[in-house]
């Protein structure tokens, strides 16, 4: 375990830009690190006045070659944390094993966000409403964090479900490091939708968005996984409504069944975007689309 | 030679003149400006609605290495300025709203400044706070300002005819609340200013205003110095639309501050402040009962306004002044009642903003126009062509409505999108079975064209020369905000003198060369400063043509200016080159120099105490028609296609009307279905473009835009102002068009997705729950 005594100000008092995971893992080694992967997030957030102040050091992981990339190894996909919104939406291996993903890159913020922020760093910041995050969830997608420890680098392997324990609060260690996103390519009966509100879905920061996977056999659903962003502290499985769907066919009783679950698995709030009655609505509205394979949302 | 044929500039599509070099980034806007020497400025504000300051400690701020000046209310003479004159730059004793400012601070940069505020320690003790005007009215609610009793700003009334009379003789009268929201301009540059005092405390201000003139009035009571020791220089501006139209805190407090530090002080707005501090469109909650008779023709209109003033009085709550306009104006409305009053709250407060009130006004107008067509069972287009007044008829509030295409405009904006039919069929599929409602709206609105007389002058000044090199200099009264002015003036001077556009420099950024103008506002300036070049050039014009009839040994109505050459009239055959003439104009034994001025003055009177007189030389009309597709299960609104049909007069410069109308209608569109500064208990709840959502190029509809010329008698080429009421029309055309899809009306815009879902959702429950 790292000393938890952290130096928090307006400005690091030490700068970093390590090029291996190696030395970045020794610079975050005592825990006292802010890192900077895009600064999409970051940057708004330790503007003076902002939220989040700054660790006695900032750790810039932008250098990192091993950090990029998608790759595939024995049937599991692997995405490196340092890979942009905008290389997800590119992605010839991403469109063809998880056309999920490249759908919801182009439903994320602007261009020029897209081409700066990460796929780690939107996992890290652990927004409720944080875009990526829903899909990889009902991908079932497990993250690597890695540390510095004992004179070598340690990983562990941590699912995306357990990583998130509040809004901006996640399991990872502040000696760690987040290096990569992996999950099993999923089976070609396995059917994933995703819809996001909004009218303009792009720069709108999500009032509610949902995501639904399940291997579909003659509308027989088995491995039912439904996320919903923006919609409670965390992004969020919807368990109750998973369990209810899981091996039911579909028909029009059903789907008002599990879109009343997924409601019921949600604590949305009231906020200036929209109110808790509003996000319970769009809920209910998106897993009956999803659900009845409309996603034109 | 070959003979010169006679062209026209007028009605082409001419680039701006400043558009490249914003297109490439080489534009210097106030925002960039560093002066030798200079501080930066920044302004601590109350941040709580309603509170009395018990103490300020600025002591530490002040022992800050790096920090020039720390200014207080008790520092400066307690000066009172603003419309109203109940704003004062720096707040002592109490504050009345969240963007107060309580202290100010001159540093070497932005962030000491910011270390500075921190350092700054106030007490407050919280008073009971107001925040609805109604609230505010009542007897016993906190009192805002001592000397306001019962919390009254400003009130206006008119009344012309027999209300009551005529309500008894109407066959059909409706009655609905509209409570108009608020919203912001959104300028990209956000607001910002520079003052420099030199050593015999004469004031050079570089500002963003759009009425440099008279800013210098308004400016001087807030420092305590003479108007004429104040100089207006107006570098490139990111957006005004109405916003720079008055003076408020920022540009004193950074002026008082430069006198302090003696050194000139730059201050700049973040975003976030921006969204705080800067001033809104005015809220208005609108009681309005409109009666008709069977056949169609309107009876009456009685209207009851209650404005929200906020904290202190900029022009907002002045809209009724325009409000009442519409609400006895658009269409043909025999007896009026209008009852306007503003009451003080601890909100923030509202300014000028395109549209000024009529944005407000057309929303009730024009959807009462859709429910009284519907109630007699009547298309809306008849109805609209009964009450559509013709060329000639003089409003209640005394307009003479010259050349008015209204009944032109409504026919072609029908025609165009073969409304009637669609409307008849959207109506008739709302209760079929689908999610996806289509719908189509049509609304219209009147207003000014051609300045509005609300000063003692509405006029223009201009001043032209020409060099010897046939280089002609403009130096004009009218403002650039972006707006497109210079290009107009470039042609209209062009045309006159037979010059190429490119050759015209426009002189208009600074207040000690260019000669008065009252102010970018009221759709004006195409049409006053536009007449004033126009007539400018053709004093320059005559003197140049007298000379060279001498030359020609012809009389000079017989020779014209075209391509840079004196021709004859009748053929275009070429005489001389006009540079060739200004040369031998200036190097004679008799020598001139072509330099001219002119003053120009519409023909317009300001109204009468009781709200008569024909305020404006010229009006116009617009009709919009949105067609929109509603998804009743999220509520959302997507806009298939907008048409505008707008009375332009003259089109003199297309794409600059393009644009003009464009960007209008997308801030309409954003006014009716997305924007919405939410204030809470005085607070400003989303103050970013994250949770204020502006339309974005991908949700502008596909636009069709049609003119009509009316050819105004008094306009530039028959030209008619035409820039607010793109703004204006789109929120109601929107707002019906939603009731035809889904038969459900929004009396409260914006149009929020949610708010449509909760809509439906309720009605749908309420009829599941009778069945």
């Amino acid at each position: 375990m790292v000393s938890q005594a952290t130096t928090e100000s307006q400005t690091p008092q030490e700068y970093a830009a390590p090029s291996t995971i190696e030395e970045a893992l020794r610079s975050i080694a005592d825990g006292d690190a802010t890192i900077l992967a895009g600064g999409t997030d970051l940057m708004l957030q330790t503007k003076p006045g902002g939220r989040l102040p700054y660790r006695r050091k900032l750790v810039n992981i932008r250098r990192i070659a091993g950090l990029r990339g998608v790759g595939e190894k024995d049937g599991r996909i692997s995405i490196g944390a340092l890979v942009t919104i905008t290389d997800i939406a590119n992605n010839e291996l991403l469109k063809t094993a998880a056309p999920v993903l490249p759908q919801t890159a182009d439903c994320f913020a602007s261009g020029q966000i897209r081409n700066m922020g990460t796929v780690g760093g939107n996992i890290c910041n652990a927004s409720p409403a944080g875009d990526m995050i829903v899909p990889l969830l009902v991908l079932d997608a497990e993250v690597e964090l890695s540390a510095w420890a004992k004179g070598a680098v340690a990983t562990r392997l941590v699912p995306l479900s357990k990583f998130f324990t509040g809004p901006g609060r996640t399991v990872k260690q502040p000696n760690e490091l987040l290096t990569r996103i992996v999950f099993a390519r999923p089976d070609k009966k396995y059917s994933v939708g995703y819809i996001k509100s909004g009218p303009r879905p792009a720069l709108e920061i999500s009032t509610v968005s949902a995501a639904l996977s399940a291997i579909r056999d003659n509308d027989k659903l088995s491995s039912v996984r439904i996320a919903l962003g923006a919609v409670g502290p965390t992004v969020l499985r919807a368990v109750k409504a998973e369990a209810y769907l899981e091996g039911k066919t579909v028909n029009a009783q059903v789907v008002a069944e599990t879109a009343r679950l997924a409601a019921e698995d949600a604590s949305p709030i009231d906020d200036v975007r929209a109110t808790a009655w509003y996000r319970r609505h769009l809920i209910q509205v998106y897993v009956k689309r999803l659900l009845e394979n409309d996603s034109q949302g | 030679m070959e003979p010169i044929a006679k062209k026209s500039l007028i009605g082409q599509r001419v680039p701006k003149p400043d558009a490249p070099d914003k297109a490439t980034g080489r534009t210097t806007y106030i925002n960039d400006m560093v002066l030798p020497k200079m501080l930066y400025g920044k302004i601590l504000h109350a941040g709580r609605p309603h509170a009395l300051i018990k103490n300020i400690d600025v002591s530490a701020a002040k022992a800050l290495p790096g920090v020039y000046a720390v200014l207080t209310a008790a520092d400066v003479p307690e000066m009172f300025f603003g419309v109203g004159r109940d704003n004062r730059p720096l707040k002592g004793g109490k504050v009345r709203c969240v963007r107060d400012e309580v202290a100010a601070v001159a540093a070497e940069s932005e962030e000491l400044c910011d270390e500075a505020l921190r350092l700054i320690k106030v007490d407050y003790e919280d008073l009971p706070a107001v925040f609805d005007p109604a609230e505010g009215a009542k007897e016993g609610a906190p009192l805002i300002h001592d000397n306001k009793p019962g919390n009254r700003s400003l009130a206006y009334q008119f009344k012309h005819g027999d209300v009551a009379a005529a309500e008894a003789s109407s066959d059909v009268v409706i009655d609905s609340v509209f409570n108009v929201h608020y919203v912001t301009h959104c300028c990209m540059g956000t607001s910002c200013v520079i003052a420099d005092f030199d050593c015999d405390g004469k004031l050079t201000i570089y500002s963003q205003t759009q009425y440099p003139y008279n800013f210098k009035m308004d400016l001087a009571p807030a420092l305590g110095i003479h108007p004429g020791d104040i100089r207006v220089i107006q570098p490139p501006v990111g957006g005004a639309f109405g916003s720079k139209l008055d003076v408020y805190p920022f540009e004193p407090v950074c002026a008082l501050l430069a006198q302090a530090a003696r050194r000139p002080v730059k201050l700049t707005f973040s975003r976030e402040e921006e969204f705080i501090n800067a001033p809104t469109r005015q809220p208005v909650r609108i009681h309005m009962r409109t009666g008709a008779k069977k056949d169609g023709t309107l009876t009456f209109r009685k209207v009851d306004c209650l404005l929200n003033n906020g904290a202190y009085t900029s022009w907002g709550p002045t809209v009724p002044f325009v409000m009442m306009r519409t609400f006895s104006s658009h269409f043909r409305v025999p007896n009026v009642d209008i009852d306007c009053r503003a009451i003080y709250t601890n909100n923030p407060y509202a300014g000028s903003f395109r549209g000024y009130g009529n944005v407000q006004a057309t929303y009730a107008t024009s959807i009462h126009a859709d429910m009284m067509a519907e109630k007699l069972g009547m298309e809306l287009l008849t109805f609209s062509l009964k009450n559509a007044q013709k060329s000639g008829e003089v409003t209640p509030q005394g307009a003479r409505l010259n050349e008015c295409v209204f009944a032109e405009c409504l026919q072609k904006a029908a025609d165009v999108t073969d409304f009637t039919a669609k409307h008849a069929r959207y109506a008739a599929e709302r209760n079929k079975p689908g999610r996806i409602k289509r719908g189509i709206g049509m609304a219209s609105s009147i207003h000014n064209a051609g300045g509005a007389k609300i000063h003692k002058s509405d006029g223009c000044g201009t001043m032209i020369k020409l060099d010897d090199y046939a280089r002609a200099t403009v130096i004009t009264g009218a403002s650039e905000i972006g707006q497109g002015i210079d290009a107009v003036i470039c042609q209209v001077v062009a045309e006159e003198l037979g010059i190429p556009m490119s050759d015209i420099t426009i002189v208009n950024n600074d207040s000690a060369i260019a000669p008065w103008d009252v102010g970018v506002h009221a759709s004006r300036t195409t049409f006053i400063a536009g007449n004033a070049a126009q007539r400018a050039a053709r004093k320059a014009r005559e003197q140049m043509l007298n000379a060279a009839s001498k030359r020609a040994n012809m009389p000079a109505d017989a020779l014209d200016l075209r391509e840079g050459w004196v021709v004859h009239d009748s053929d275009g055959t070429p005489v001389l080159k006009i540079d060739k003439l200004l040369r031998e104009m200036h190097f004679s034994r008799e020598p001139e120099l072509v330099m001219v001025s002119e003053y120009y003055e519409p023909p317009s009177e300001p109204e009468n105490k009781e709200h008569v007189g024909d305020m404006s030389a010229a009006y116009s009309h617009a009709v919009h028609v949105a067609e929109v597709e509603v998804d009743t299960e999220t509520g959302e609104i997507r806009i298939v296609k907008f048409t505008s049909v707008q009375d332009v007069g003259r089109v003199i410069n297309e794409m600059g009307l393009e644009a003009q109308l464009e960007g209008g209608i997308v801030m309409g569109i954003g006014y009716a279905l997305s924007e919405e500064l939410k204030i809470v208990n005085g607070q400003v709840r989303n103050p970013s473009f994250r949770d204020y959502k502006v339309l974005t190029a991908p949700e502008v509809p596909p636009m069709e835009l049609h003119f009509i010329e009316s050819h105004s008698s008094t306009g530039p080429m028959g030209a008619k102002g035409i820039a607010e009421l793109p703004t204006i029309v789109p929120a109601p055309a929107i707002a019906n068009a939603v009731y035809n899809a889904i038969g459900i009306r929004f009396f409260d815009p914006p149009m929020t997705p949610e708010k449509v879902a909760r809509a439906i959702w309720e009605r749908d429950s309420k009829l599941a729950a009778a069945e």
